[in-house]
């Protein structure tokens, strides 16, 4: 009998560069990006000059009372996990759903909600908070509110470890399947945390961006000597993840199969990146996957445009792919870095390249660092002949590396 | 406006109710208001109206007509009404 395997059946995307798959793909294919420079009322003070903002309208997936009960980042989860849910025809009246599950990535969590308490209390003096705020900003409510918008009664797993959460959340829901845990996983990660009060704290690390003086939205550019820092994004992705029996059982449209999926931890420093853990989760998620490193056609990069992480993130890519030059972007420079949502949105980049052959490119790098010497995919969106497999590289604060490896067939 | 309509008001927008539904003396529970739904609805009331239910108070409001009991009564006693 053949081993199970995970196809991916339904994608959804709720991002800077778009709310649904087409927008997204269009934006990718034109090298159209989603950054701009924040409004006053949400830098407030921060210092904070350009970020990638999800243009998003509650309504009408959301009534309006409901809206204003359910944060940003839960909204954003409900809406990729619906438009995912959609495109995957599954039926979910007619399903044992106590055999489908919810494995989600955040960061941050309820930022937003955090953030309006906080001001409630320090900043308007108000002796109170509203009595949501709990269940709003815990940071399990926007996969709590996938599973009770859906009725999705199986395992449910939230993790929480920074830029590689929904990466892991990924990883993990393919393992819950292939463990016969359950039939299908509603998989992915949002985040939204552009407010004041987190932008401080991420403007304190000194680690983003400031706006380009010519051209705000190319503030980030990756693997370019100009490079001066992350920009910081929010929005969601997510999947529907199936066993291939069954999805092919019921005639599904299969995208890819998640074949490979390595973690590791560097177990050396909070925020310095490490190679040898970078390169352990590559290996693992190729050795599962059971392919070599020629096979693989492209790599979405971790790549968040810091000075040290890229640089670090080259070397373990050129340890991994020595003497096959793989093609290699970070699309960042377009999306900007969704932390907890970065791993799932990077993911459908991958898959782009691994269906249609479409390679989304590193926008602005016209000076490419020689230390960060990679088979760049530059400036434009290129096509190739779809590959077998692509990779997906994400890196978080903590140590923690996830690698996702996708297949064809 | 009368302290129940804007209630009402409230209500409609809070739980997406047809307000030809409404009914005051309805319980809460068959309104389709759980709990925690409720205690977050209390908020935007005292916010709206500027008064504070107690816990004890809150214990014996099963209604809508209870509850504008209770925000006429904490407005008559702030002055207010």
């Amino acid at each position: 009998m053949a081993a199970r395997r995970v196809a991916v059946t339904g994608i959804g995307v709720v991002s800077p560069l778009g709310n649904s798959l087409p927008e997204f793909h269009r934006a990718l294919a034109e090298g159209r990006p989603g950054i701009r420079r924040l409004p006053d009322e949400v830098a407030r003070g921060s210092g904070v000059q350009v970020g990638a903002t999800v243009q998003w309208n509650p309504a009408p997936l959301l009534k309006e009372g409901e809206a204003g009960n359910i944060d940003r980042v839960s909204q954003f989860a409900i809406g990729a996990a619906s438009q995912a849910l959609a495109a995957s025809r599954l039926d979910l009246a007619a399903a044992d759903r106590t055999r489908i599950g919810v494995s989600w990535g955040t960061g941050m969590g309820g930022a937003h909600s955090v953030d309006a308490s906080y001001l409630q209390l320090y900043g308007k003096g108000e002796p109170r908070v509203r009595p949501l705020t709990v269940v709003m900003a815990m940071n399990n409510a926007a996969g709590s509110n996938v599973a009770v918008r859906h009725g999705l009664r199986g395992p449910f797993a939230n993790f929480s470890t920074a830029c590689s959460s929904s990466a892991m959340a990924l990883g993990e829901a393919m393992r819950t399947i292939l463990a016969g845990r359950a039939d299908a996983m509603v998989a992915g990660g949002a985040e939204a945390l552009l407010t004041p009060g987190t932008l401080a704290a991420w403007q304190a690390l000194r680690t983003l961006a400031p706006a380009d003086a010519g051209d705000p939205a190319a503030s980030c550019k990756p693997f370019d000597k100009r490079r001066s820092g992350l920009v910081l994004g929010e929005g969601a992705a997510a999947f529907v993840l199936e066993e291939e029996d069954r999805a092919r059982a019921r005639g599904a449209t299969i995208h890819a199969f998640i074949t490979g999926y390595g973690n590791s931890c560097d177990a050396v420093h909070m925020s310095r990146p490490d190679r040898d853990g970078q390169i352990r989760a590559m290996h693992e998620a190729l050795n599962e996957s059971g392919i070599a490193p020629q096979e693989v056609g492209y790599i979405n990069a971790h790549g968040t445009a810091t000075s040290v992480g890229d640089l670090v993130e080259a070397e373990a890519i050129n340890a991994v792919f020595d003497g096959a030059p793989v093609r290699v972007s970070s699309t960042k420079s377009l999306h900007g870095h969704l932390l907890g949502g970065a791993g799932a949105l990077e993911f459908a980049v991958a898959l782009l390249a691994l269906e249609e052959g479409l390679l989304a490119p590193t926008a602005f790098l016209e000076q490419p660092d020689p230390a960060c010497a990679l088979n760049h995919v530059a400036l434009k969106a290129e096509r190739i002949a779809p590959p077998r497999a692509v990779m997906s590289n994400s890196f978080a604060f903590g140590g923690s590396n996830v690698v996702l490896v996708a297949q064809r067939d | 406006m009368d302290t129940l309509t804007r209630i009402k008001r409230l209500a409609e927008k809070e739980f997406t109710i047809d307000p030809g539904k409404l009914d005051a003396s309805a319980s809460l529970e068959s309104l389709g208001i759980d709990s925690l739904s409720f205690i977050e609805f209390m908020f935007k009331v005292e916010e709206e109206f500027g008064v504070a239910v107690s816990d004890d108070d809150l214990k014996g409001i099963k209604t809508l007509a209870d509850l504008e009991r209770h925000v006429a009564s904490a407005l008559a006693a702030a002055g207010k009404a």
